[in-house]
C-alpha cells in the first residue's frame, strides 16, 4: 500500500517540485495550499504523514499542527526556512514529529518520511512493559496510565518503548535519534527534549519533577521505576 | 576599503598641517593635550606673576629709596647748619665739630673750609667724594648723588655754607638698603617661582578634570571597538559634556543600527534564497532520479546542474549560520563531552576514510562543554579545507594546551603563505592556492565559519606551518573544569 502524504506549503512552485519528488519516491501526495484547506482535506481524506510549511497565509503552520494534532496522532514533519531555536522548538511544542529546513534534498526528506512511517517495532521486546503506573504495550501500541489509556503520537510511542525496554539505562541523545528517528548522525537534540517533554505531561504526576522518566545531564536520559 | 580611505585622508591633513607650522608646530602638537594645557598655565602663572614681582620691586624700591633720601638729606641740612653756627666762633676745633654731630650708624662728614679738608674717618676724605660734585658744592650750590665707593652702593650730599666759606658734605652708607632691596628682589622671585610651579599644578589638574569624561568616551570606545556595541556613555549634568555623551550615544547607535540592518539584510537575502532554491534543489533531484533516461548532452548539464547546486546550497546554509552569529542569534547547545570521543567523531561524521588520530593521552580524556552540532562543523570545514586545497587530512590530533585543549587537522600541503594564515579565516577570502584548485567547489565561507564557531565557544583558531611544508589548523578550547586543565 502506498502511503499518503498532506503537503502543506503556499508556494506553488515549491509545492509542485516536492510532489515530483516525492512521487519520485512513492508516495501518492495530495496538496494543500493554506493551513485551513490543509485540515479540510485531512478530515475529508486522512493522510499518512503531513509535511507542514511553517510560514503560512492565514492559519500559520503551528496552529495548523496544533489543531491537527487535537483530533490525529498522524506524524507531522515541520518544513521551515529558520533553524533559529525559536521556531524549531515551537513547531515541536505545537506536536510536529521532525523537522527539514529549506533548501532539503527529496532523498533527505524521503529518509525522514522513512523513519516515521517505520512501525514500531518489537523484535525481541516483551509484550508489556510496566514502570510504576505505567504500562506500555508495543505490540498492540497503547500505553495506560493506571488504567487510564494515555494518548500518544507515534514518535512519543516509538521514545517511550525505547527507554521503557532500557530501563535504568541511560540513552543518549543520540541513541534515541538513531532509535526513534533514524539519524544515523546529524540529528538535532532539541527533537528528542521537546518529545521527552510532551511524554513527561502525558505520564509523570508532576511533569516539573518527574519521577520516571530523568535527565542526566550532559548524558542523556534514562527511565526508572 | 573605506577605513583605508579615511585613515589615507587624515595622513594627507596631518601632513599638510606640518608644512604650514613647520617643525615647531608638529613638535608641539607631540606634546598630549594635557602637557600643552599645563605648560600654558604655567607660562601664564610666570609672566603674571613676573609682571607683578617687578611692579611690586620697583615700587617698594622707589618707596624705600625715596624715604631714605629725605631722612638723608633733612639730616645733611641739620648737620650743615649745626656746622655753621658751630663756625661763627672762630675757636671752634673743627675735627671736634664733625665729631659732635649727631650722624646716622654708616655716614661720615667731610668738611671743607677756605680751602682745608676736615673728614670724621680717615678712609673717607675728599677724594671719596665724586668731582663733579665736590666742584659744584663748591661753587655754592647744593647737591646729592649716588655712587659706589670700594664696591659698595653711597649716597653724598653736599651743601654749601657761604656764611662761613664752608661746604659741608655728608656721605652716607646704602649697603643696609641695598641688602635689603636684594631680600626682597629674592623673595619676590621665590615667589613668583612658586607661582608658576602653582599654575603649572592646577593646569595639569584642570586638564585633567576636564579631560576625565574624555576618558570615559575611549574607554567606551575601546569597549564599542571591542565589539560590545552596547555600551553607552552616561549622560552627564554638564551641559557641555552632556553634548558630547549625546553625540558619542548617538554615534553608537548608529554604529549598531547599521551593523545590525547588515546583519539583517544577509539574513534576509539567505532566507528569501531559499524558497527558489527548495525548488530549484528539488526540481533538480527529480531531473537526477531520471538522469539514466536522458540524453547524453542533457544528463551533462545536468551534472552541472547538481554540482553549481550543491554548491549554492553550501553557500547559503553557510551564510545563515554566520548571520546568525551576526545577529546573535546563534545559540550553544553545550553538552559535556570527552575531547578525544568529539573528535573521532567529528571526524568520523566528516566522512574522512581511515585517518590516524591521535590523541595525547594525558588529555584524551578531558571534558569539554561544547555544542557538537557546532565542533562537529568545524571539523567538517576543516576537512573539506584540507580536500579541497592541500590534499586531505594527514591526520588528526589532540594536544594539551594551557588551560584547554588543542585539536589538530593536519593535511598535505602546500603550506599556506605566512601572509595569509588570518586572512583565510576572512569571510569569501581566497587563498593564493585556492586558485589552483577547488575554487570552483569552495564556498570561500568554510573556514570563516570556523571562525566564528571557535569564537563562540571562547577558542581560538589559527593556521601554522608543520614540517615538510603541511598546515596544521588548531582549534584550541577551553575546558569544562578549569582544574582539569591545570592537573
Amino acid at each position: 500500500m502506498t502511503a499518503r502524504l498532506l503537503l502543506v506549503e503556499d508556494d506553488e512552485r515549491i509545492r509542485a517540485s516536492m510532489r515530483l519528488a516525492l512521487e519520485d519516491e512513492g508516495y501518492e501526495v495530495d496538496e494543500a495550499g493554506s493551513g485551513e484547506t490543509a485540515l479540510e482535506r485531512f478530515t475529508d481524506q486522512p493522510a499518512d504523514v503531513v509535511l507542514i510549511d511553517l510560514m503560512l497565509p492565514g492559519i500559520d503552520g503551528f496552529e495548523c499542527c496544533r489543531q491537527l494534532r487535537r483530533t490525529s496522532a498522524v506524524p507531522v514533519i515541520m518544513v521551515t526556512a529558520r533553524t533559529d531555536t525559536h521556531d524549531v522548538v515551537a513547531g515541536l511544542e505545537a506536536g510536529a514529529d521532525d523537522y527539514v529546513t529549506k533548501p532539503f534534498v527529496a532523498k533527505e526528506l524521503a529518509a525522514r518520511i522513512r523513519a516515521l512511517l517505520r512501525r514500531a517495532r518489537s523484535v525481541d521486546e516483551p509484550s508489556v512493559l510496566t514502570f510504576g503506573e505505567i504500562e506500555v504495550k508495543p505490540d498492540e501500541g497503547t500505553v495506560q496510565r493506571a488504567g487510564q489509556e494515555v494518548h500518544c503520537t507515534r514518535t512519543e510511542f516509538r521514545l517511550l518503548c525505547e527507554l521503557a525496554a532500557n530501563p535504568g539505562k541511560v540513552l543518549s541523545r543520540e541513541q534515541l535519534l538513531d532509535r526513534v528517528w533514524g539519524y544515523d548522525y546529524f540529528g538535532d537534540g532539541r527533537l528528542v527534549d521537546v518529545h521527552i517533554r510532551r511524554l513527561r505531561t502525558k505520564i509523570e504526576p508532576d511533569p516539573a519533577n518527574p519521577r520516571h522518566i530523568l535527565t542526566v545531564r550532559g548524558m542523556g536520559y534514562k527511565l526508572t521505576a | 576599503m573605506r577605513g583605508d580611505r579615511l585613515r589615507v585622508e587624515a595622513e594627507e591633513r596631518r601632513r599638510r598641517v606640518d608644512q604650514g607650522h613647520g617643525r615647531e608646530g608638529r613638535r608641539w602638537s607631540r606634546l598630549g593635550l594635557r602637557a600643552r594645557v599645563t605648560v600654558t598655565f604655567g607660562m601664564g602663572a610666570l609672566a603674571l606673576s613676573a609682571t607683578m614681582a617687578g611692579l611690586t620691586y620697583f615700587t617698594a624700591r622707589q618707596f624705600i629709596l625715596h624715604e631714605r633720601e629725605t631722612a638723608i638729606l633733612r639730616q645733611a641740612y641739620v648737620n650743615a647748619s649745626l656746622a655753621r653756627s658751630s663756625l661763627r666762633s672762630p675757636t671752634q676745633n673743627i675735627t671736634l665739630l664733625l665729631d659732635s654731630l649727631d650722624t646716622l650708624p654708616g655716614s661720615l662728614s667731610v668738611l671743607e673750609q677756605r680751602g682745608q679738608w676736615y673728614a670724621t674717618s680717615i678712609s673717607v676724605g675728599e677724594n671719596a667724594i665724586p668731582v663733579g660734585l665736590r666742584s659744584l658744592v663748591l661753587s655754592g650750590v647744593p647737591a646729592s648723588q649716588h655712587f659706589v665707593l670700594n664696591g659698595s652702593p653711597e649716597m653724598v650730599v653736599g651743601v654749601p655754607v657761604p656764611s662761613v666759606g664752608s661746604a659741608y658734605f655728608e656721605v652716607f652708607s646704602l649697603d643696609e638698603l641695598a641688602r635689603t632691596l636684594r631680600i626682597l628682589a629674592l623673595a619676590l622671585a621665590g615667589a613668583a617661582l612658586v607661582t608658576t610651579a602653582a599654575g603649572a599644578v592646577i593646569g595639569r589638574w584642570a586638564s585633567g578634570r576636564a579631560l576625565r569624561p574624555l576618558d570615559e568616551v575611549s574607554k567606551a570606545a575601546e569597549t564599542i571597538a571591542g565589539g560590545r556595541l552596547h555600551v553607552r556613555l552616561v549622560a552627564a549634568d554638564d551641559p557641555d559634556l552632556s553634548a558630547l555623551a549625546a553625540s558619542f550615544n548617538r554615534m553608537a547607535d548608529a554604529l549598531l543600527e547599521r551593523i545590525e540592518r547588515e546583519a539583517r539584510f544577509t539574513s534576509d537575502v539567505s532566507h528569501e534564497l531559499r524558497s527558489p532554491l527548495t525548488t530549484l534543489a528539488t526540481s533538480l533531484g527529480v531531473l537526477e532520479s531520471h538522469r539514466d533516461h536522458l540524453p547524453v548532452r542533457s544528463r551533462s548539464a545536468v551534472d552541472l546542474l547538481s554540482g553549481e547546486m550543491r554548491r549554492f546550497q553550501r553557500m547559503v546554509d553557510v551564510l545563515l549560520e554566520i548571520s546568525r552569529v551576526d545577529t546573535g542569534s546563534a545559540e550553544l547547545l553545550l553538552d559535556e563531552v570527552e575531547v578525544g570521543e568529539l573528535l573521532r567523531q567529528a571526524a568520523y561524521a566528516a566522512g574522512v576514510g581511515r585517518i590516524p588520530v591521535d590523541i595525547d593521552p594525558a588529555v584524551g580524556r578531558f571534558r569539554l562543554r561544547v555544542d557538537k552540532r557546532r565542533i562537529e562543523r568545524v571539523v567538517a570545514n576543516l576537512v573539506e579545507n584540507a580536500s579541497l586545497y592541500a590534499g586531505g587530512v594527514a591526520r588528526f590530533a589532540v594536544e594539551p594546551a594551557a588551560g584547554g585543549v588543542r585539536l589538530v587537522v593536519v593535511d598535505h600541503g602546500p603550506a599556506v603563505a605566512a601572509g595569509e594564515r588570518e586572512r583565510i579565516f576572512e569571510r569569501f577570502y581566497r587563498g593564493q592556492t585556492s586558485g589552483r584548485r577547488g575554487a570552483t567547489e569552495g564556498t570561500g565561507l568554510g573556514l570563516s565559519l570556523v571562525a566564528e564557531h571557535v569564537r563562540l565557544h571562547g577558542g581560538r583558531v589559527w593556521v601554522e606551518s608543520g614540517p615538510g611544508g603541511v598546515n596544521r589548523f588548531v582549534v584550541e578550547l577551553p575546558t569544562a573544569d578549569p582544574d582539569q586543565a591545570a592537573s
